[in-house]
């Protein structure tokens, strides 16, 4: 077996293997340890250069508090999941159609199409900056959520249906089949055998979607102005004064905008579950 | 009425013909296998009968209704899948009931139905469990049950033997003849086992290339193989094949082998012989027509004897197989496990003649058919 387990190799490899590890992890992560650290300090301690040390005041309520009090934040935050949550639902969604269609269905442009979707992957967005600024000012979609979920949602859903078809393509045919001679119209066969078992990769597909969108700071910038749609990435820097940096309430406003995709992830995990189609063919 | 019929049915993949023109009728409640080695077209034309693959040209009945363009859900037929194809997130129950399910049926009645039918297949305590809990036998008895709670006319059931062990393959295909019986219904099964087609067919269809070749009972199969090709694929062990050479004796024919003079009995189709006179042409020989002594019932003027090198015997227990080499062709007869021929032994066999398979060593086709 490669790698062999730890377990199994020598004393001295292992060891090693020990110390090294919680060093490793440490390194790893030692920004947000600074971030987490920053976001209890007092200004006082900030100007004082102690970024590092113990801080000589925890502040954490206080720090956490005044984030809310002090800026928009709760505002931001609502803006957040009101693109977030619809951009997800509309883009899983979608993706699980088209991916059905082009994972089941044998037509001449099959290929073709799903290719288009790929190909939209490989677009860079900067050059899309200016023309879909363009475009969202004619639509009268510039600086609403309206415009941020459509974007979103428009460009999340190539790499979606790319994900959801192949995953679709890898469940066993014979079902639909079966399912076709059990009596089942198209709709029941997706709705009854294929989307049950999609479930982990619909669970998959909306942590990252849910996490590249709610971490989404270029678009927010592009298409958005005010603080009426401005989710909470665009938003944090208003934590900033205006002639003074506030880091301590930058990093508790960071803390508080990293915490969602979390709980997601957390909330979806007893949904990634693997060997669902067991059982399904022999086996 | 489940009468099928396929008249001139192809089937292509772009360039490539997979079935080529076939014309079948299929009897109401007759037990119809197709047979061949893979890739013979014998599962594309079960699943066009099943409205799952597109029918390139061609028409196919059931009943007295053209079914080319009917989507499979209104064909009134049941598929069980090699593969079992159960529905992994659904109970034994619902899979069971699905099809019912979808198509209205009264709760009730979908009920005990279902129980019914699990009752008939032993499979009523496994009703709650989920496909992933079932052993392999179970499973095939599921898939099974959700083709019989429907009631079709007609059942297709596409190599559902082939992934279970050789016990219970025996077992399921007694099952499954019962079946056929208390059904009633028109059962069309594909497999490439041709035990299973002998033991269970009304008729067998024995395919190749795209093409059948021949149609009929298991016995006539057997007896009248139309060409080589089937002569070898029915009957286990195959069929030897001798190339002799026909020769005029008296008023009848022999044919020349290794020195031998093999009695050729043909009666009133001896004329047929008569192109080939002086020619090559392949003899079959059944396994059991090689005999380690005189057989009872059989007259001496059609037999000749051979003698063989046993290059190994294969005790079978109720029977000894012995692969023999004889005249430069290798050979296996079935003989009685009183034989004692051992590996390296020279024996003495004597065939058997009576009722000979001639077949042409060009068009493979049989002269006597």
């Amino acid at each position: 077996m490669f790698p062999t387990p730890i377990a199994k190799t020598g004393p001295l490899t292992r060891r090693f293997y020990m110390i090294s590890l919680p060093v490793a992890l440490i390194l790893w992560l030692l920004p947000l340890i600074a971030v987490l650290l920053t976001s209890v300090r007092s200004a006082g301690d900030i100007n004082a250069g102690n970024y590092w040390g113990w801080p000589t005041q925890w502040n954490l309520v206080e720090n956490y508090t005044a984030i809310f009090t002090s800026s928009p934040i709760g505002q931001y935050l609502f803006n957040s999941f009101k693109i977030t949550v619809p951009t997800v639902i509309a883009s899983v969604g979608l993706s699980c159609l088209a991916g059905f269609a082009l994972g089941t269905y044998r037509f001449k442009a099959n290929l073709f199409v799903f290719f288009v979707f790929i190909a939209g992957n490989f677009v860079p967005f900067q050059i899309l900056m200016v023309p879909v600024r363009d475009l969202t000012l004619k639509l009268g979609l510039y600086d609403t959520v309206t415009g941020l979920v459509l974007f979103h949602t428009a460009f999340q859903t190539g790499f979606c249906t790319l994900f959801m078809r192949n995953f679709i393509k890898a469940l066993p045919f014979e079902l639909i089949e079966a399912a076709r001679v059990d009596g089942a119209s198209e709709f029941v066969i997706f709705r009854r055998i294929v989307l049950p078992l999609m479930r982990p990769a619909i669970a998959a597909l909306a942590v990252l979607i849910f996490t590249f969108v709610w971490n989404d700071y270029f678009w927010a910038q592009v298409l958005v102005q005010g603080d009426s749609a401005m989710p909470v990435t665009g938003g944090l820097k208003s934590l900033n004064g205006l002639y003074v940096a506030s880091w301590h309430l930058v990093s508790a406003g960071s803390i508080v905008a990293a915490l969602p995709p979390v709980a997601m992830f957390f909330l979806m995990q007893k949904h990634f579950i693997a060997g669902l189609t067991l059982g399904a063919t022999k086996g | 009425m489940a009468a099928i019929s396929l008249k001139k049915l192809n089937k292509s993949f772009g360039p490539l013909t997979v079935v080529h023109d076939i014309d079948l009728e299929i009897g109401d409640k007759e037990f119809l296998i197709l047979v061949g080695p893979s890739g013979c077209g014998k599962s594309t034309t079960l699943r066009m009968i099943a409205g799952l693959e597109e029918i390139t040209s061609g028409e196919l009945w059931i009943g007295d209704e053209m079914v080319n363009d009917v989507p499979s859900k209104d064909r009134d037929i049941a598929m069980v899948f090699q593969n079992y194809a159960l529905y992994p997130h659904m109970t034994v129950y619902k899979n069971m009931a699905f099809g019912l399910h979808l198509r209205r049926a009264p709760k009730e009645e979908t009920d005990a139905k279902v129980r019914e039918t699990a009752k008939i297949l032993d499979i009523e305590h496994l009703l709650n469990r989920k496909p992933k809990a079932l052993s392999g036998g179970q499973r095939q008895r599921v898939a099974l049950g959700r083709a019989m709670v429907r009631d079709p006319a007609v059942f297709l059931l596409d190599e559902p033997l082939s992934n279970l062990d050789a016990k219970l393959r025996g077992t399921m295909r007694a099952e499954i003849s019962k079946l056929h019986k208390r059904l009633d219904a028109t059962f069309i099964y594909v497999t490439h086992d041709q035990v299973e087609a002998m033991t269970m067919a009304d008729r067998i269809v024995v395919m190749r290339g795209g093409h059948i070749l021949q149609v009929d009972t298991p016995q006539n199969l057997y007896d009248r193989p139309i060409n080589m090709f089937v002569a070898g694929f029915i009957g286990a062990p195959q069929m030897n094949m001798l190339e002799v050479t026909v020769k005029r004796s008296g008023d009848g024919w022999v044919g020349l082998f290794d020195g031998l003079e093999l009695p050729l009995p043909l009666g009133e189709k001896a004329d047929r012989l008569i192109p080939y006179e002086g020619r090559t042409v392949v003899l079959g020989l059944r396994p059991e027509n090689l005999h380690e002594a005189m057989p009872v019932g059989v007259a001496p003027e059609a037999t000749a004897t051979l003698e063989a090198q046993v290059e190994l015997a294969e005790p079978m227990g109720a029977e000894v197989h012995l692969n023999i080499l004889a005249g430069g062709h290798s050979m296996i007869a079935r003989v009685s496990p009183r034989c004692k021929a051992r590996d390296g032994d020279r024996v003495s066999l004597i065939a058997d003649l009576g009722s000979p398979h001639l077949f042409d060593k060009e068009t493979e086709q049989s002269i006597l058919y």
